[in-house]
C-alpha cells in the first residue's frame, strides 16, 4: 500500500512538473500576447493541481490535506480571475492598434 | 521520497525562472505580468513541495499567502486598464481610442 | 453576526450565516494544526476566530450581496465535475501545442451571444470558461438586438468552441437557478 502511494506521488508530481514546463515553453514559444495567456492560465493551474494531488497521500489528515486543497482552490480562483482580466487588458491594447474583430 | 520532492521543487523553480526571460523580453505589460503570475503559481507549488519534503507544516501557510499576494498584485496592476477607459494605462498609446465600456 | 437586514429577509440571513460558517471553517483550517489537544482549545482563541469570521461575513455581504435563486446541488456537482475535466483537457491541450515541434495554432476571436445577464453570474461564467480548452474571455460588446455578447479569444478556431460554451452555460444556469421563474 505504501509503495503504491509513493508511486502515485512520484508519478503525479512528475506530471505536474511537466505541465509547469509546458506553461513556460508556451509562454516562450506562442506567437502573441493572448495565445501566451492561454498557455499560462491553463497549464500552470493543472500543474499545481497535480502537485497538490500527488502530495495529498504524504501529509497528515485532516488539517494538512485540507490546507493543501485550500491552497489549490485559492490558486485556481486567482488564475480564473486574473486570466480574463489580463486578456481584457491585452485585447483593449490590441484593439487600439487595429479595427475591432 | 523527500529527495524526490526536493528535486521536483527545484525543477518547478527552474522552469519558472526560465519564464522570467519573458519579464525582460515583454513585449507588452500583459506578457510581463503573465510571467509574474507563472512565478506566483510555480512558487506556490515549489513551497508546497518543500514543506512536505522537509516536514515543515508552516510552509503551507506561506504558500497560501503567496497565492493571495500574486492574485492581488495582478488585480491591482490591471484595474487601471479596464475600469476608467485606460486613462492610467501604463502602456497606453497617446492616440488610442477610448474604451467604450 | 453583524449582518444588516437586507432585501430578501430570511433568505438573506440564511445566506449570510452559511458564509459565516464557511469563513469560520477556513479559520479553523488555518489555526487548527497549532493546537496540540483539540479538546482543550482556549475559549479566547475561538472567540478571536468567531470575530474574524463575523468581520469576513460583513465584508462579504457588502461587497457581494447574496442573490436570490436556488442552488441545485446535483446540477452544481455536474458543473464542477465538467469543469474539472475541462481544465484537465485544457491544460493537456495547451501542453500538447507547446511541445509540438511545429506550432499548430489558429488564433482568433469568437463573439458568443451570452444569455447570462451582467453581474456576478456572468463573471463566474467568464472565470469558469477561461479554464475550458482553447477559450479565454477578453471582453464584451453590445449586440445588435437587446443583450450582449462576450468576446472570446480562441487558441484554435477549428475547434467547436461555441458549442462547448453553450453547453457550459446551460449547465451553469441549471446549477445556479438562474431562471427561477420557469421552474
Amino acid at each position: 500500500m505504501t509503495i503504491a502511494l509513493t508511486l502515485f506521488t512520484i508519478i503525479t508530481v512528475a506530471l505536474g512538473v511537466v505541465f509547469f514546463l509546458a506553461g513556460t515553453v508556451g509562454l516562450l514559444r506562442f506567437p502573441d500576447t493572448l495565445t501566451r495567456l492561454h498557455a499560462l492560465t491553463k497549464a500552470d493551474n493543472l500543474g499545481l493541481g497535480l502537485v497538490v494531488l500527488g502530495l495529498l497521500p504524504q501529509v497528515a489528515w485532516p488539517f494538512g490535506g485540507l490546507k493543501l486543497i485550500a491552497v489549490w482552490l485559492l490558486a485556481l480562483l486567482a488564475g480564473a480571475t486574473v486570466g480574463p482580466l489580463l486578456g481584457h487588458a491585452a485585447w483593449t491594447q490590441e484593439r487600439g492598434r487595429e479595427p475591432p474583430p | 521520497m523527500s529527495e524526490f520532492l526536493l528535486i521536483a521543487a527545484l525543477c518547478v523553480l527552474g522552469t519558472v525562472a526560465l519564464g522570467l526571460v519573458v519579464i525582460l523580453r515583454g513585449p507588452t505589460e500583459a506578457d510581463r505580468l503573465s510571467a509574474a503570475q507563472l512565478l506566483g503559481t510555480g512558487g506556490v507549488a515549489a513551497l508546497l513541495l518543500l514543506g512536505v519534503a522537509t516536514d515543515t507544516t508552516g510552509v503551507a501557510d506561506l504558500a497560501l499567502v503567496l497565492a493571495l499576494l500574486a492574485a492581488f498584485a495582478a488585480v491591482a496592476f490591471i484595474t487601471p486598464f479596464g475600469t476608467n477607459g485606460g486613462r492610467a494605462d501604463p502602456v497606453a498609446q497617446p492616440d488610442r481610442p477610448q474604451d467604450p465600456e | 453576526m453583524t449582518v444588516r437586514p437586507g432585501p430578501g429577509g430570511s433568505g438573506f440571513s440564511r445566506d449570510a450565516t452559511a458564509r459565516g460558517a464557511g469563513f469560520f471553517g477556513c479559520w479553523l483550517l488555518l489555526a487548527g494544526p497549532g493546537w496540540s489537544n483539540p479538546a482543550a482549545v482556549p475559549a479566547v482563541d475561538v472567540a478571536v476566530g468567531l470575530l474574524a469570521a463575523a468581520a469576513a461575513t460583513w465584508a462579504s455581504v457588502h461587497l457581494l450581496p447574496p442573490t436570490p435563486g436556488r442552488v441545485r446541488l446535483g446540477a452544481l456537482g455536474r458543473l464542477l465535475l465538467r469543469f474539472l475535466w475541462q481544465s484537465i483537457v485544457g491544460g493537456s491541450d495547451v501542453a500538447r501545442r507547446a511541445f509540438a515541434p511545429r506550432l499548430s495554432l489558429q488564433p482568433g476571436y469568437l463573439v458568443y451571444p451570452v444569455r447570462t445577464p451582467p453581474g456576478p453570474r456572468r463573471a463566474l461564467f467568464g472565470a469558469l470558461t477561461s479554464l475550458v480548452p482553447g477559450t479565454l474571455p477578453v471582453g464584451s460588446e453590445p449586440q445588435a438586438g437587446a443583450g450582449c455578447a462576450l468576446v472570446y479569444h480562441c487558441l484554435d478556431l477549428r475547434q467547436p468552441v461555441a458549442d462547448g460554451l453553450a453547453k457550459d452555460e446551460a449547465l451553469m444556469i441549471q446549477g445556479c437557478g438562474e431562471d427561477a421563474t420557469d421552474v
